[in-house]
């Protein structure tokens, strides 16, 4: 593939209201606290780590997202496409709206199509369009929307992506038993129980050129359905091992080019073993460095796929990375110390979600100041 | 670009889920369980192209709403009676299902994306399926829109080879010189 830059790019989460505050608190160590929700029925309590940006209706947290990647004069976008990737679209919106009316109407329903066109014609998108496809809605919508830029449809693509804290995702994530109880989110730990949902909003422009302030390329990628289970991926991790390997040969790179990879690891059960045999079955026991997101800013579903990439590409211009703590119990070989690795690293990144879909990006950091 | 295949299913809005169950059993042997009326909906446009589809095969499915049942299901309990939701109506809701079970009935291995459907939809699943036929991921593509509103449709098309030219802006373009397959409810 035709390498693609993320030009610029925004992100209000758990770890800061901006993509540099965040970094700055990764690198520092400043784990979120969030807040404590209640499982309906059984009474449970459970984390939940809010975005830390200002308040506002889910259009102006969108708008300002956007504001934050085009700058305050931004030139005009009929080149531009805009992909909203997300699971979450408007269901704070249908929930508030529920609670108040004490039910819910068919009438009530919003089309999926809904906010993708309303940005569109607010910002001036030469097209738009919404893509779900769980966990990794995010990784493909960077995936594709790089792809129709070298396809030559589009000049530039705006990937906007968020997860809202809905009340459906809370209680259902708990009713699946998938959330942590311990609180602590700790991905393929021994003792691991679950993982801690997280609000993001996230948006990058991508484009041919690096532009004033690229964080970094993208090399290639590779998206695709495990057909076993709607919840899980194989558990030998063969599915997995494919998808990388599919996304390494996208990129024309080996894996053992590969400085650091960004494990999905949600911290759940399966998830994480499937992960860890998947990255055996690519590197036996000699690894690269590795990375994990998710216990600094909450699992954000269908935005992990750029909150994760833009915070660690981020950071990686910005210092070393922290250490895991449990590293020496750890069903992988994560470092205790801080990583030292250069901004321009080559990274694989994994995204893996309900619905079987698996996705793996390549990509390679730009140091700070470089430019076109 | 050649179609190989196309059907469409209409229905009425009364057509119950069991109504629709009891339509996909005609084509599939073992249909899967737990599945809501989206998944119903475009599966049973799906099957009938099962016989020509080939397991490197990408999926480009678009529906204008969420399964609406299941949306209203999930936010009554949750919003409402303060409880928490079924295990199989919340996976169904925040995953792409119907693009899961389709690929799983039909053996489909290769790339699985759901949009909202658009004014645009069809050149847009078109544009998507062209870049991973024309780099060769895959040598086949099913593209699938379900619109409800009241009576609902489902279109399928089944393209191979990379699409050269204008996309096609509707299903009847796309599908014209194609004998399209037609289920009424």
């Amino acid at each position: 593939m035709t390498p693609v830059y993320l030009q610029r790019s925004a992100l209000d989460c758990a770890l800061g209201a901006s993509l540099e505050e965040a970094a700055s608190n990764l690198l520092a160590g400043q784990q979120p606290q969030g807040d404590v929700f209640k499982l309906h029925e059984v009474q449970e309590p459970r984390r939940y780590l809010n975005a830390t940006g200002p308040a506002g209706s889910l259009d102006e947290r969108l708008d300002r997202c956007l504001a934050a990647v085009l700058g305050p004069q931004p030139q005009a976008l009929d080149d531009c496409l805009l992909i909203v990737a997300s699971t979450s679209l408007d269901i704070s919106e249908l929930e508030a709206l529920t609670r108040t009316q004490q039910g819910f109407a068919p009438g009530d329903s919003t089309s999926l199509d809904l906010l993708a066109s309303q940005l569109c014609q607010r910002w001036g998108f030469a097209a738009a369009f919404t893509l779900n496809t769980a966990c990794t809605s995010a990784a493909n919508g960077l995936l594709y929307g790089a792809r129709l830029i070298n396809s030559d449809q589009y000049a530039r693509a705006l990937v906007l992506s968020f997860e809202t804290p809905s009340a459906i995702a809370m209680q259902g994530f708990g009713a699946l038993m998938l959330t942590s109880p311990s609180g602590q989110y700790r991905p393929f730990h021994p003792e691991r129980d679950g993982l801690l949902l997280g609000e993001a909003y996230a948006a990058v422009l991508l484009g041919r050129e690096a532009g004033d302030a690229p964080l970094a390329r993208l090399l290639g990628g590779f998206s695709a359905c495990d057909t076993s289970s709607l919840t899980t991926t194989r558990e030998d991790g063969s599915h997995i091992h494919w998808v990388m390997r599919q996304a390494l040969k996208s990129a024309g790179c080996s894996a053992e080019q590969i400085d650091l990879v960004k494990l999905h690891g949600t911290a759940t059960s399966a998830n994480d073993e499937a992960e860890s045999n998947g990255m055996r079955l690519l590197y036996g026991e000699q690894m690269p460095a590795l990375s994990l997101l998710k216990p600094w800013l909450g699992h954000t579903l269908g935005a992990c796929g750029l909150s994760e990439s833009l915070l660690l590409l981020k950071a990686l211009q910005l210092g070393p990375l922290p250490g895991v703590s449990y590293a020496s119990e750890a069903l992988l070989p994560f470092s205790a110390e801080l990583q030292r690795l250069a901004a321009d690293s080559l990274l694989l990144a994994n995204f893996f979600g309900f619905g079987g879909n698996n996705a793996s990006l390549i990509l390679q950091g730009c140091a700070q100041g470089d430019s076109a | 670009m050649t179609v190989i295949a196309a059907s469409e299913v209409h229905g009425l809005a009364s057509i119950s889920d069991k109504d629709l169950k009891t339509a996909l059993s005609q084509w599939l042997d073992n249909p899967p369980r737990r599945i809501d009326r989206l998944i119903l909906q475009c599966l049973l446009a799906a099957a009938p192209l099962k016989a020509k589809v080939r397991s490197h095969c990408g999926l480009y499915l678009a529906s204008a709403h969420p399964a609406r049942a299941t949306m209203g299901a999930l936010l009554e309990a949750v919003c409402v009676q303060h409880k928490q939701p079924k295990p199989f109506e919340f996976v169904n809701s925040v995953s792409n299902a119907a693009g899961f079970y389709i690929a799983q009935q039909l053996g489909i291995d290769g790339p699985n994306l759901f949009i909202g459907a658009g004014q645009q939809v069809w050149p847009q699943l078109q544009a998507l399926a062209n870049l991973d036929l024309r780099d060769g991921l895959i040598e086949q593509a099913l593209l699938l829109v379900c619109d409800e509103r009241g009576d609902f449709s489902v279109q399928a098309v089944l393209l191979e080879g990379a699409i050269t030219g204008a996309y096609a802006n509707s299903f009847s373009e796309l599908s014209a010189g194609t004998e399209v397959q037609r289920i009424k409810l």
